[in-house]
């Protein structure tokens, strides 16, 4: 029984940042139906820049080999910086990937495959510069205790404070994104460019700053779901890859385009790779891709999604 | 000078199989379906050839050829029935959700090869035999491949078969109101697509000697979608031409690398940098030639001017060309 | 006198909608056979029904006195039905001939490798084919255009290419979806006339879906109205026109 709980909270920390990195993609999705493939890239664009700011030095191997930047920031200041310089790389993406495209009308899948490019280039570059090798953060927490007891006794059930941090960050920004997208007049203006990208326009609302902003929204929330997985361990220029990948099952699960949908996805795949048994721990990577193919093959639009209708 | 060419003999091998691979793409795009399987059955190809050269085959000295014909004809029928099923169930699927089906799929292929004991595990199988002493030699299997695939594909768009796949990726409702099971079709593409992949493997396995789970790689499908998005998606020749071009492309920069005059990162650039100008390349290639470079139109102008110069034969109202990928 | 097409007590709901509702009549082998009534009246949607792309709800299809009710689109072609559409659907990027030639699929073989390979009667297969595409291309005014995308060509070149397509099926039973939209009058009249020299020509049996009223009165032996969703008249067009249900709903708009 304690077992089954110590898995549930890992499941529910885990997952609650699988939510945080899908709701970037789901954000792009839900405006312009396209898959941002370059969101794990930026992802991890946001965690290097975090881990600059605090001041630490890069490797041995890259081209920037043993550079520092000369200022010293603390982790959250420097998250916070990180997430918001992650943001403006959105924007960039969006303007060379997305835009020439848009203009031109073209298929979303063409356009998942051009930010597909810009993601392995900008993820190899990552690599060029800063090599190949494993970064982490240290010790950030100070003062803090390392971990939290839930359940005394014999066989604690014990959440890392790390933990307790990336659930509470994720869901601070899960209910922020839903706060601005619901109570808010941009939000409104987000959710008038979802329903009709044309109708939209045509009532006078700027489509293209707004479509600027959602990736830029996307960027923070990618900056910030990056540097807490590397918080929580370590990472290397291709964990945005892995997690990008993985982001795409949690959103098919949750619907694509439905901003709850991405916690729900989120939180079910982050548990259902919790309960992987032991033995079958090497099989643990292929949990996310075999639920997307459950999905897909069963009920493609997801838990949350409709059933899209073909007219003839 | 046979020195020179067998050292380079690896990379027109492996040149003349992306080829190959490239066609493994383009086959399924005929009727629509733009699958990223491809990986997929490689590996699957791949590890016949090992596990059946390395375990059930037992031979000593140069590995006899006709076993590798075997191998052919088990990988073929092992890809064609996985390439089957996967298409069946992914029939319903298109667009991008038919992109991320076979994503997936390559994926749990992958996490499966690296946990059974039969695929070698994380190590893979190593010290596959050799039926040739030399790199070159390989052409012997990989030429015909790609030949017999090339001209294959190229009959295929003119005939009935690839006419019926032609309407399903145009309009796949219209199609089938004609008569066209589109069913059948889309899943006859997808088998021809995995059957090719998974011979391109039988060759590579024995090529470079060893394989792993490695091999059944996103890196990987992203590659061979370059070679038919960047060679061109409209005609068979755009795939062959991507894929010798883009797997020469590496082994040119990084030849380029040794140039003396290069300063030290510029060096470094051109030979690890190889996977960022793919990148671009592929970008690139959406924003600028969304059909990629070799495209009808290049090749009836090439034409043209073959002939002699002279202007297109009019034609009614020019539409725009529609920016898809299928 | 078997019917050529019988439709009975076919019912298509959506969700919380009903778009074909109840609706049951035959139609004569050789008849044209007109389907008219207000937008949304589930013309087109019945339409879908009879060709097997939108599974009913409930009832049954038969042709030629089989039962049709559950064939699949591919195999309702094959049995000799044919249809155009209300927005034209022909392969884009494929040739006007090669569009043709498509409609030939189910009447022709040769397989994956016969025919890549050109073996047995593939060749002569495939001669045929392009030779019978040709001859309905002319038919329809489009022989000079033959090897133009379908895409680049003009709308009412389109239309008529949608025909040829369908005519290529060797269709028995042929649905015209609203194929006098976008002609100016002239147009029509020389489409009337047309529709009854392809009647004749092919032998076939025509159902027209048309908003134009009096292009289907005098070019239709029946018609049948509908709105929303069911059958409220069915008869000559004469006894439809006066039908008062029919006025009330339809043609009282129309004045």
């Amino acid at each position: 029984m304690r077992l089954i709980f110590q898995k549930l909270l890992n499941g529910i920390a885990i997952g609650s940042v699988y939510a945080l990195f899908a709701l970037g993609y789901t954000i792009v999705f839900s405006i312009l139906r396209v898959i941002n493939f370059a969101h794990g890239a930026v992802f991890t664009v946001g965690t290097y820049l975090t881990y600059a700011l605090t001041g630490a030095a890069f490797g041995r191997n890259g081209q920037l080999r043993n550079a520092s930047l000369p200022v010293e920031l603390n982790f959250w200041l420097a998250l916070v910086l990180g997430a918001l310089g992650a943001g403006v790389i959105g924007v960039i993406v969006e303007r060379l990937a997305f835009r020439p495209l848009r203009r031109r009308g073209s298929d979303p899948l063409l356009t998942l495959v051009s930010s597909l490019g810009v993601a392995i280039a900008v993820v190899n570059i990552l690599q060029y510069l800063f090599g190949a090798e494993n970064y982490s953060f240290g010790e950030t927490l100070g003062s803090m205790r390392a971990s939290v007891t839930v359940v005394g006794g014999e066989l604690p059930v014990v959440v890392r404070t790390k933990q307790i941090v990336i659930f509470v960050v994720s869901m601070v920004m899960v209910v922020a994104l839903t706060f601005l997208v619901n109570r808010t007049r941009t939000g409104k203006g987000l959710r008038a460019v979802a329903e009709d990208l044309t109708t939209a326009r045509l009532l006078g609302i700027d489509t293209d700053r707004l479509i600027r902003l959602s990736f830029f929204i996307s960027g923070v929330l990618g900056g910030i779901a990056g540097a807490l997985i590397g918080l929580a361990g370590s990472f290397n220029y291709q964990f945005g890859v892995a997690i990008g990948l993985k982001g795409l099952a949690v959103i098919v699960l949750g619907g694509l385009g439905d901003i709850p949908g991405a916690v729900v996805g989120g939180l079910v795949i982050g548990v259902a790779e919790a309960f992987v048994p032991a033995e079958y721990n090497a099989y643990k990577d292929a949990v996310p891709f075999v639920v997307l193919l459950v999905v897909l093959l069963v009920r493609p639009q997801g838990i949350l999604g409709r059933a899209q209708v073909q007219k003839v | 000078m046979l020195d020179f060419l067998n050292s380079q003999g690896t990379i027109y091998v492996s040149m003349v199989l992306g080829g190959v691979l490239g066609l493994s793409l383009y086959l399924p795009l005929l009727a629509g379906q733009l699958s990223l399987a491809s990986p997929g059955f490689y590996a699957l190809g791949g590890f016949v050839a090992a596990v059946l050269s390395t375990r059930t085959f037992d031979v000593e000295g140069t590995y006899p050829v006709h076993l590798v014909l075997v191998e052919f004809v088990v990988a073929a029928v092992l890809c064609g029935v996985l390439a089957f099923v996967v298409g069946l169930a992914a029939l319903r699927l298109t667009g991008i959700y038919l992109a991320l089906a076979t994503i997936a799929f390559v994926e749990v292929l992958r996490v499966f090869t690296l946990n059974l004991e039969l695929t070698g595990g994380a190590v893979g199988i190593f010290a596959i035999p050799q039926p040739f002493g030399t790199q070159l030699s390989y052409l012997w299997l990989a030429g015909p491949l790609l030949i017999a695939a090339a001209l294959f594909t190229w009959r295929l768009e003119k005939v009935r078969v690839g006419r019926a796949f032609a309407a399903v990726r145009e309009d796949e409702l219209a199609a089938a109101s004609m008569g066209v099971d589109t069913t059948r079709a889309k899943i006859t593409a997808f088998v021809l697509g995995g059957v090719l992949a998974g011979l391109a493997g039988v060759i590579a396995a024995h090529q470079i000697n060893t394989w792993s789970h490695r091999q059944a790689s996103f890196d990987a499908s992203i590659a061979y979608l370059a070679f038919v998005l960047i060679g061109g998606s409209r005609t068979f020749l755009g795939p062959v031409a991507g894929g010798l071009f883009l797997t020469y492309l590496p082994e040119w920069l990084r030849e380029q690398a040794k140039h003396e005059f290069l300063p030290t990162w510029a060096a470094e650039f051109l030979r690890t940098g190889r996977f960022i100008i793919y990148g671009v390349l592929l970008a690139a290639s959406c924003v600028f030639f969304p059909r990629g470079l070799i495209t009808p139109e290049f090749l009836a102008r090439i034409k043209r001017i073959g002939r002699g110069g002279g202007r297109p034969r009019g034609q009614d109202v020019r539409q725009p060309e529609p920016e898809t990928v299928a | 006198m078997t019917a050529a097409l019988e439709v009975n007590a076919l019912t298509r709901r959506f969700g919380g909608v009903t778009a074909v509702d109840g609706v049951s009549f035959a139609v004569n082998p050789g008849e044209v056979f007109g389907v008219i009534g207000p937008n949304g009246a589930g013309k087109t949607t019945l339409f879908n029904l009879v060709t097997g792309i939108t599974p009913p709800t409930s009832g049954t299809l038969l042709h030629d006195g089989a039962d049709i009710t559950t064939a699949r689109p591919h195999q309702v072609a094959r049995r000799g039905i044919a249809r155009t559409f209300q927005n034209i659907r022909l392969f884009s990027e494929l040739s006007a001939l090669e569009n043709v030639m498509i409609g030939r699929h189910c009447h022709t073989r040769s397989g994956l490798f016969s025919g890549v390979l050109g073996l047995g009667p593939a060749g002569a297969e495939e001669r045929a084919v392009r030779k019978r595409a040709i001859e309905l291309l002319a038919l329809m005014g489009l022989a000079s255009r033959a090897e133009v995308k379908a895409r680049n060509l003009p709308y009412g070149d389109q239309r008529r290419l949608e025909i040829a397509r369908a005519l290529a099926l060797e269709p028995k039973v042929l649905l015209l979806d609203e194929p006098a939209a976008g002609m100016n009058p002239a147009e029509k009249t020389a489409l009337s006339d047309f529709m009854r020299r392809l009647r004749a020509d092919f032998d076939l049996t025509l159902l027209i879906i048309e908003h134009h009223v009096p292009l289907v009165m005098g070019l239709c032996d029946r018609i049948a109205v509908l709105d929303f969703g069911r059958l409220i008249a069915l008869g000559d067009p004469e006894t439809v026109r006066r039908d008062p249900a029919v006025v009330e709903a339809y043609l009282g708009e129309e004045g």
